[in-house]
Order: structure tokens, then sequence, then C-alpha cells
């Protein structure tokens, strides 16, 4: 072999070895050129979950000086998967305990029911100096509708809540005294984006909602 | 000359296995910085493949201590943490209250926790494979502990 065919023999497994030494360190670099903080805000973001994925979705807005905003996005699936393992409590297999089921003489299971095989309509409209509430059915959705004005007219709170029957059906379907909330989850995973519950008073501001987007508007 | 490229091939070689191993798992990263005087500032990097290792020479009394306080919650978080790795990138929690920001998300297969306050910052990244090995490990712990039927 001749002198200049070993030099460049050497000098090329010398560059090689030291080029394989640094192949890790720039996968590091690569890994950490990504720093914690430096991913956009979720309000920046786009979507990156499957079409199928449901993203249950809870936005408390405060609306004090200080502006507090809470947002919980939670992909139904996981919801689905976790209740199960948490056995706390009244909690187990994904059921909760509900020993007050007979509220005063009341069989709510009954009740539900009952409201399942009723037509659409009003159930119950109070209409009263501190309060409005109305409770209805409508195209198989539970509709309730609270207005609080116990506070004066220009601190009213409102609720709506509109739910699907299928989910109420479900959530019931457990036995007289539990509610199935797994079961509810995977009803409220059939159904199209919604928005279950909104509250607005003067302090605060809360929704919940159901999509498929995995980030808040 | 011939034997110094082969000695430095062999072990620029083996230095690439190792720290392809040591990495593949990526890295668990936690920043503290405190700005105060006398503040800490923390900056830890540590390869995530050296968790499970560790906890094989952690002391076996000492994991099953750990695995019984937290036995109650590790199927939970098993739960939570294989569910979670079918979302790499997602926002589940985030806070703002004034300048206060906190955030729970995954980015890129990897549990990101970010705090930041005025006068403190705290990041942590850790791959969620990592996590599903360390409550396996500490479940099999809480198992081994567990009084025969």
């Amino acid at each position: 072999m001749s002198r200049l065919t070993q030099s460049f023999l050497v000098r090329t497994a010398v560059i090689a070895a030291t080029s394989l030494l640094f192949v890790p360190l720039g996968a590091l670099g690569q890994t950490a050129a990504a720093p914690a903080s430096s991913t956009p805000s979720s309000s920046e973001k786009t979507t990156t979950s499957g079409a199928k994925d449901r993203w249950l979705h809870v936005r408390v807005v405060s609306s004090d000086a200080k502006g507090e905003t809470v947002r919980v996005n939670v992909p139904l699936e996981l919801a689905e998967a976790v209740l199960p393992t948490v056995n706390h409590n009244r909690m187990h297999d994904g059921k909760v305990k509900i020993e007050c089921a007979h509220m005063n003489d009341v069989d709510l299971k009954t009740l539900v029911e009952a409201v399942h095989n009723a037509k659409d309509g009003e159930y119950v409209t109070v209409q009263g100096r501190e309060n409005d509430v109305r409770v209805a059915k409508q195209n198989n959705y539970l509709i309730v509708h609270v207005l609080d004005k116990s506070n004066g007219k220009t601190r009213n709170s409102q609720v709506e809540i509109k739910v699907p029957m299928k989910v109420v059906d479900a959530l019931f379907s457990a036995g007289k005294d539990e509610l199935d909330l797994v079961a509810a989850l995977h009803a409220l995973s059939g159904q199209g984006d919604m928005e279950l519950v909104s509250v607005k008073d003067t302090d605060n501001t809360v929704r919940v909602w159901l999509d498929s987007k995995n980030v808040t508007e | 000359m011939l034997l110094l490229a082969k000695a430095a091939l062999g072990l620029g070689g083996t230095l690439v296995l190792a720290g392809a191993y040591t990495f593949h798992e990526g890295v668990i990263r936690v920043d503290v910085d405190e700005y105060r005087d006398g503040g800490s500032h923390v900056h830890m990097w540590v390869p995530a493949a050296a968790v499970p290792m560790a906890m094989h020479l952690a002391p076996k009394r000492d994991l099953m201590h750990g695995a019984e306080h937290a036995r109650e919650f590790l199927p939970v978080a098993r739960a939570i943490i294989k569910e979670m790795k079918k979302y790499p990138d997602a926002e589940f929690v985030e806070v703002l209250d004034g300048a206060d920001h906190v955030r729970i998300r995954t980015h890129d297969g990897k549990l990101q926790i970010d705090v930041d306050e005025p006068g403190e910052k705290v990041h942590v990244l850790c791959p969620l494979s990592t996590i599903d090995d360390v409550t396996r490990e500490l479940e099999a712990n809480a198992h081994a502990d567990a009084p025969s039927a």
C-alpha cells in the first residue's frame, strides 16, 4: 500500500469515527432544539388529531381583572379508558353510586324512562321572581334552561344544558342507584359537534362542548 | 498508523452504539429558574433509558414502599399514559391567570408541563414511554408486596 493511500485511509477512518461520535449528539441537539416553552399557545395551534377522535372541551373564563382562563381538552376515548380504573369512594368500574336516586320518593330511572318514551314538549316551566326554569324534550335532546334573577336584573346568571337523550339513557342504564359514566361518554362519542353546557354570569363564563379538534378555539 | 485508524473507528463505533442506546428513548428535561436573590437555576438532562435501569438498581424495599403508597393511583396513571400515547401532540390543560401560565400537553410523544409565573419558570419534558415504564415497574413492586390470597 502506497504511503499516500495509507494516509488517505487513516484520514478517512478518523473523519468517519469523529462523524459517528457526533451523530448521537446531533440527535440530542434536535431534541433540545424544541425547548419546553417554545411551542405555540393552544389558541395558535391547529388540530392534529384524527377525524374520528372526539374531544370534550371545558372552558372557564373569569371576568375579573386578571381574566383567569381555564381550558381543558379531553379525548372521549381517553376518558372512557381511564374512568373504569378509578375505584375511589363512590366511583367504581366507570360508574358512580348515587344513593339519593329515590330523591323525595321520585325514582329517577323511571322518570328518565318516562321522558324517553314521551313525545317532544315542555315538561317543566317555572317563571318566578328569582328564577325561570324550563325543562323540555326536543328532537331527542333533553334541554334545561335556568335563569337566575336573584342577584338583580344586571347580575342575571343563565344556565343552558342540552344533552342528547341517548346520553341520558346511557347514563341511567347501569341500575337504580348508579350512573354509568362510561356508557354516557360512549353514547356521547357518537354525537356530532355540539354545545352541551353554557353558563353565563357576571363572574364567569363556562362552556362545555364536543368536537373533533384537540385544541380550544 | 493504520492500527490507530482502526482503533479510532472501533472506539467511535462503540461510542455511537452506546450513545444511540442511551438516547433512543429521548431525554428527560427539567428546567427550574427562580429569578430572585439566591434563587435556584436547575437545568437537568437525563437520558430516559437510564430511568428504568436506575429503578432496577434501586433498593427493592424502597421501591416497594413507594409502590405501596401509589398503589391506588398506579392503574389510573398507567391508563392515562397509555391513552396519551395515542395523542402525541395535544393540549390537555391550559390555565391563564394574569401573568401566570400553566400548560399540560403532549409534544412529540413526551409529556410537557410548563409553569410560567413572574419570578419563576418550571419546564418538565418526559417521554411518555418512560413514565409508562416507571408506573409498570412500580405496579410490579406493588404486586410483589401484596399478600398472596
